[in-house]
């Protein structure tokens, strides 16, 4: 204890400027959130007004209600989150079964397989949209969840994530099973499955982020407004009711809150999930 | 021993049906979303190609030629290059004063502080952007009030790539500090003891011993940023489409412009290759660089 202090070798008064610059430091980058929110309790007219007050002088959820009731956002809440839920759920299972069918059997190209799948997560995605949106297009799928969905059936970051934790089962387990006459399937749906639980967390978490604040991909597929999802409808809406700031305000807020809730909750996992996935670096 | 569990020759039945199933629908999925759109983009940017008219016609080089002689796309990666070095600059020298006052002793609130740094991070792009426009809106911005400046910041040339650089550098840095805290952990403290005993001070322990033992860190978020930054477009949808005139066209609003605002996806798709070979180039010198951290070491 002594020698950690010594070893800082700041004084008290430095240390506290150290505790205030950081602690400052975090304000300003929640400030953007919180305007937000304040914003979004106020009306237009306090909006616009010259004198202005970082709070709302008379709080109201009216903004709220215009969002649901006017722009319909509960509905594109609601379809964000099918999505962002299908997707997430699809990909842990894919991505699972086959980080465990590329660590765990041996086959000819099974390398060359891998090296493949890795290489994917390097092309950029403007290069393959133009081909996937014609390809949607000639399937005639366009307008349907099936074009959200089908496209992310797999995932390379959660194939070689998946395949990294698989290393970490010692084979012997898989032979006992295999000796008790266990078959491939249950194997992996009862004994794996459940021992990879800390990675399905941590790649649910990003597979449920990335889904949830996708654009470009949802904006080119889906046509009616009822089958869109939040961030199209967002930018939607700022141009057609580009003047009720508050209404907008509201709704980015829609866009934002859950997400800031469910990262407020699982934070130790968000953290672990990111440091694990530099590792690889 | 290890041998015989690694060419069990009693493969099961179940084992040949799991492993063709999962083989044969990676294969699939792999190559009809990935393989076929490279070809096809390839193969599309020699051609006169508009699916809204419904026109694919070969025109040889004229898509790569039009590219190469358009001011708009010279002006477009000169600006992501300004864009993605100032935001990795940032990025990177951000996380390290801030990883670094994070790692000291004296810190209080640690885990409540990397959680709020972290949480621009994790909010959808698209739905930050905005917010970010009404911050710099010239008439009821919070920026402009908190400077106590009247700057029009999406309006005025000088200002437009700033704007958009300072939601990047916002968005980001956590990611930054996170990474650089968690290879701060995982330095060797008692060489740090050892220093401190020879008497170095800090800023010498910094530059002699953390600097160098963090590079593999910092060359991956470097590399990571680099590639992701090259494909930015969604602040520049939504704050400023591009303007005023081009001073904030990058190189991935280009693609989206010509692709989905104008349907010129041969021209698009010809743009979209060259940023691919960068980003391959970046992906290269990337393994070539930490292949050489790894020799030093």
């Amino acid at each position: 204890m002594q020698k950690q202090k010594a070893s800082s070798g700041g004084s008290k008064g430095s240390g506290i400027l150290l505790n205030a610059v950081l602690i400052l430091f975090s304000l300003l980058t929640i400030l953007p959130f919180l305007w937000m929110l304040s914003s979004s309790l106020k009306t237009n007219v306090e909006i616009s007004a010259l004198e202005q007050s970082f709070l709302p002088k008379a709080p109201t959820l009216q903004n709220y209600l215009n969002a649901i009731e006017k722009m319909n956002f509960l509905r594109y809440f609601f379809n964000s989150f099918a999505y962002a839920v299908a997707i997430t759920v699809i990909t842990l299972y894919t991505s699972s079964i086959s980080g465990f069918v590329l660590c765990k059997y041996r086959f000819k190209g099974r390398q060359l397989l891998f090296s493949c799948i890795l290489a994917t997560m390097m092309v950029p995605g403007v290069v393959t949209i133009i081909p996937r949106y014609s390809m949607m297009q000639l399937a005639g799928w366009l307008d349907s969840w099936r074009a959200l969905i089908v496209p992310s059936l797999f995932t390379s970051f959660g194939i070689f994530m998946m395949r990294q934790s698989c290393t970490g089962i010692p084979d012997e387990m898989l032979e006992a099973a295999r000796i008790d006459g266990a078959n491939e399937f249950y194997i992996f749906h009862r004994i794996i499955l459940p021992m990879l639980q800390n990675a399905l967390s941590s790649i649910a978490i990003f597979q449920f982020l990335w889904a949830w604040e996708d654009y470009l991909w949802p904006y080119l597929m889906i046509r009616s407004e009822s089958k869109q999802v939040l961030s199209v409808a967002l930018n939607m809406f700022s141009g057609r009711y580009s003047t009720d700031y508050a209404g907008l305000f509201a709704a980015t807020s829609i866009a934002i809150i859950p997400v800031v809730i469910c990262y407020l909750f699982f934070q130790r996992r968000f953290i672990e999930g990111i440091a694990s996935s530099a590792v690889k670096g | 021993m290890n041998a015989i569990h690694r060419r069990h020759p009693l493969r099961s039945s179940s084992e040949v049906v799991l492993r063709n199933l999962v083989v044969c629908g990676l294969c699939c999925f792999f190559i009809l979303f990935f393989l076929v759109p490279i070809v096809v983009a390839f193969l599309g940017s020699f051609h006169l190609w508009n699916p809204l008219k419904g026109q694919y016609r070969f025109n040889g080089l004229t898509n790569w030629k039009m590219v190469f002689e358009s001011s708009l796309f010279w002006r477009s990666m000169g600006n992501t290059f300004i864009f993605a070095a100032v935001a990795v600059l940032a990025r990177v020298i951000l996380g390290l004063l801030l990883s670094c006052a994070l790692h000291s002793k004296t810190v209080r609130f640690l885990s409540t502080l990397r959680t709020l740094y972290y949480l621009p991070t994790i909010t959808p792009m698209v739905a930050v952007a905005f917010v970010w426009k009404f911050m710099y809106d010239p008439q009821f911005g919070l920026l402009n009030q908190l400077l106590g400046a009247h700057i029009n910041w999406l309006f005025d040339a000088r200002y437009a790539m700033t704007a958009i650089v300072l939601l990047t550098i916002w968005k980001d840095f956590g990611y930054a500090v996170v990474i650089l805290l968690g290879g701060l952990y995982s330095l060797p403290t008692d060489l740090y003891e050892a220093a401190g005993i020879d008497g170095a001070n800090a800023a010498q322990k910094f530059r002699y011993m953390t600097l160098p033992l963090l590079k593999p860190t910092i060359l991956f978020i470097v590399i990571t940023s680099l590639i992701s930054y090259f494909q930015t477009y969604i602040p520049v949808m939504v704050l400023t489409q591009g303007g005023p005139g081009t001073q904030t066209y990058l190189a991935s609003y280009i693609i989206y412009d010509q692709a989905f605002v104008k349907y010129n996806f041969g021209y698009a798709s010809a743009i979209s290759f060259v940023l691919f070979l960068i980003i391959a180039l970046l992906t290269g010198l990337s393994f070539r660089l930490s292949g050489q951290t790894e020799k030093e070491r």
